[in-house]
């Protein structure tokens, strides 16, 4: 086993475990922390598809995120109040509901990319954050569902089996959607697939020479990438209990950038080690102080200027690191 | 050698703003042959080049590989079409190991591109034939150095393994010497006889001395113009080439 097993395999043992260890030093919050690594650990490993592997620099991938959870809040909404939607009486069934969001995120990821994939470099930033942002005011606009207020759902979408209710079977799930992405992305990357998209990164004009099509490869990393940053907006309507317009709004773009930056860009394991640090950070130094930010900006100067890999790179030697 | 034309160009014109980089160039690449184009620095010969991979579209005229014309063609189809190309600076994949370069190349000439689940790195209908080009151009002993870490002659092999692995039929070779040493220079001369007679190639080239002992016919540009094409022997005869280009007497 390599040095890099090694690490995963720790925080592997980390994550299984722990609902135990919480348990048995009393801190029963820790479940409900760590389940918000794992969801956003999701969003940052799907962004690192994209980012890491493709060099594409999406400001606006938080769309994806609150598209993901209002799914679920107006379908809940609508479920709550027998409105119906489109003649359709509505679902609690996350069987139903959950592919139903993802498969509506990819979609948008579709369009959206299609459309961004036409510029490159900083066009493609601005138009990436331009959609971002069109969402977030249709979102505040859209008075039915809250606007500005967001938007409360009563309870969690049910799995037959599961209680979900419960906070440790809801990390667990969590837990379980978190490896099973990973697995997927790690696949991805590795393939066929994956090789084009990293080549085109690395030099477009060697791989059209090739006979690679940019679009056609970029625009499907998009759509994937958009889905699993769906998956996690899902996943954090249900563990929220709330959707609001913040989901996706630039901040949030940006915080997720951060966290796949500060992990380790290109390595699918390091955004999740970031999203940990991130939302950990983020956890201690509210306590402390309001202005957070004041202390988490030079961190993030720090680990970019003397760690281009990031967390992940300071435990993983650079061979293993891809 | 057949007389069959492989590549052909008709009457090409291509202006940057006053600027007439290709003045109507007609051109053709008989099967099997290793054509030459030589001229002076700025005469367009790389222009020309990216012409016909097709990352630029003429103003005017045609370009036909084996017969069917290719000038709307994409550059990405190209490839398939029939025709790879090496870069004057060489354009690799700086990230990959030289044999994930090469597996690049024999991976966009099959099908299955769009395969998200096996591992490209274990697939043995890659990786044979990425092995075989890498052996093709002596590059052996270097099959998993990450190619940043190549010497600059050893990038210039892995840009000709590249080429070879695609598959392809014609070769568009852009000064595959630039920057080489002698003894480096020695061997690629070495690699392209070899390849003579299996491969259609044009090759732009300043090494004259490889150019007039590979070359089976060569084109003289000046200015934009063929304003010769003929054997190495008719070309150094001829006056015109001389005063133009090869300094005259």
């Amino acid at each position: 086993m390599t040095r890099k097993d090694w690490i995963n395999l720790a925080g592997l043992a980390v994550f299984v475990l722990l609902p135990t260890i919480a348990q048995t030093v009393g801190q029963p919050f820790l479940v409900n922390l760590f389940t918000r690594f794992l969801i956003y650990a999701i969003a940052a490993v799907s962004l690192d598809l994209i980012l890491g592997y493709g060099a594409l620099v999406s400001f606006g991938h938080a769309a994806f995120f609150g598209l993901g959870g209002y799914v679920i809040g107006i379908v809940a909404f609508h479920t709550a109040d027998g409105s119906g939607l489109f003649g359709w009486a509505g679902t609690g069934q996350a069987l139903i509901l959950w592919p139903l969001a993802v498969a509506t995120c990819a979609l948008a990821g579709l369009v959206i990319g299609f459309l961004s994939l036409r510029t490159s470099g900083v066009q493609f930033i601005m138009i990436t954050l331009a959609f971002g942002q069109m969402l977030y005011f249709l979102l505040v606009g859209l008075m039915v569902y809250g606007g500005d207020d967001g938007l409360a759902i009563k309870r969690r979408n049910t799995l037959p089996g599961l209680d979900l209710r419960d906070a440790s079977t809801y990390y667990y799930l969590c837990t379980a959607l978190l490896i099973g992405w990973v697995y997927l992305c790690r696949r991805i990357v590795g393939s066929r697939f994956g090789m084009a998209l990293r080549s085109l990164k690395q030099n477009r004009r060697r791989s059209v020479a090739l006979g690679y099509a940019p679009l056609r490869y970029q625009l499907t990393a998009f759509t994937v990438s958009a889905a699993g940053t769906g998956l996690a907006g899902v996943l954090w309507a249900n563990y929220a209990l709330f959707v609001s317009p913040d989901m996706t709004a630039w901040q949030k773009s940006g915080e997720l950038m951060a966290m796949v930056i500060l992990g380790g860009m290109g390595s699918i394991f390091g955004p999740i080690l970031g999203a940990c640090a991130f939302i950990g950070l983020e956890q201690v130094l509210t306590a402390w102080t309001e202005h957070w930010m004041l202390v988490m900006g030079p961190v993030l100067v720090l680990i970019v200027l003397f760690g281009k890999r990031g967390l992940y790179g300071l435990l993983v030697p650079e061979r293993e690191h891809g | 050698m057949d007389d069959s034309v492989r590549l052909e160009l008709r009457g090409l014109s291509k202006s940057f703003g006053a600027l007439r980089v290709t003045r109507d160039v007609n051109l053709a690449v008989r099967t099997g042959e290793v054509h030459a184009l030589i001229g002076p620095n700025g005469a367009g010969k790389t222009t020309l080049i990216t012409q016909i991979s097709g990352e630029l579209l003429p103003d005017a005229g045609d370009i036909l590989l084996a017969g069917q014309p290719i000038t709307q063609l994409p550059a990405h189809r190209r490839a398939a079409a029939g025709l790879a190309r090496s870069f004057q600076i060489s354009q690799v994949f700086p990230e990959f190991d030289v044999e994930d370069n090469v597996a690049m190349a024999v991976q966009a000439r099959m099908p299955g591109g769009f395969d998200m689940w096996r591992n490209a790195k274990r697939d043995a209908r890659l990786r044979d034939p990425t092995r075989e080009a890498i052996a093709r151009v002596g590059l052996d002993g270097r099959r998993r150095v990450r190619v940043g870490e190549l010497a600059h002659g050893e990038k210039r092999q892995l840009e000709l393994a590249m080429a070879l692995a695609l598959g392809t039929t014609t070769l568009l070779l852009d000064e595959p010497m630039a920057g080489m040493s002698s003894e480096e220079s020695r061997r690629m001369a070495e690699l392209l006889a070899e390849l003579k007679g299996t491969y259609t190639i044009l090759l732009v080239e300043h090494d004259m001395d490889v150019v007039f002992s590979l070359a089976d016919r060569i084109t003289v540009l000046v200015y934009g113009q063929a304003i010769f094409t003929g054997t190495p022997d008719a070309v150094r005869a001829n006056a015109e080439v001389r005063k133009a280009y090869l300094g005259g007497d």
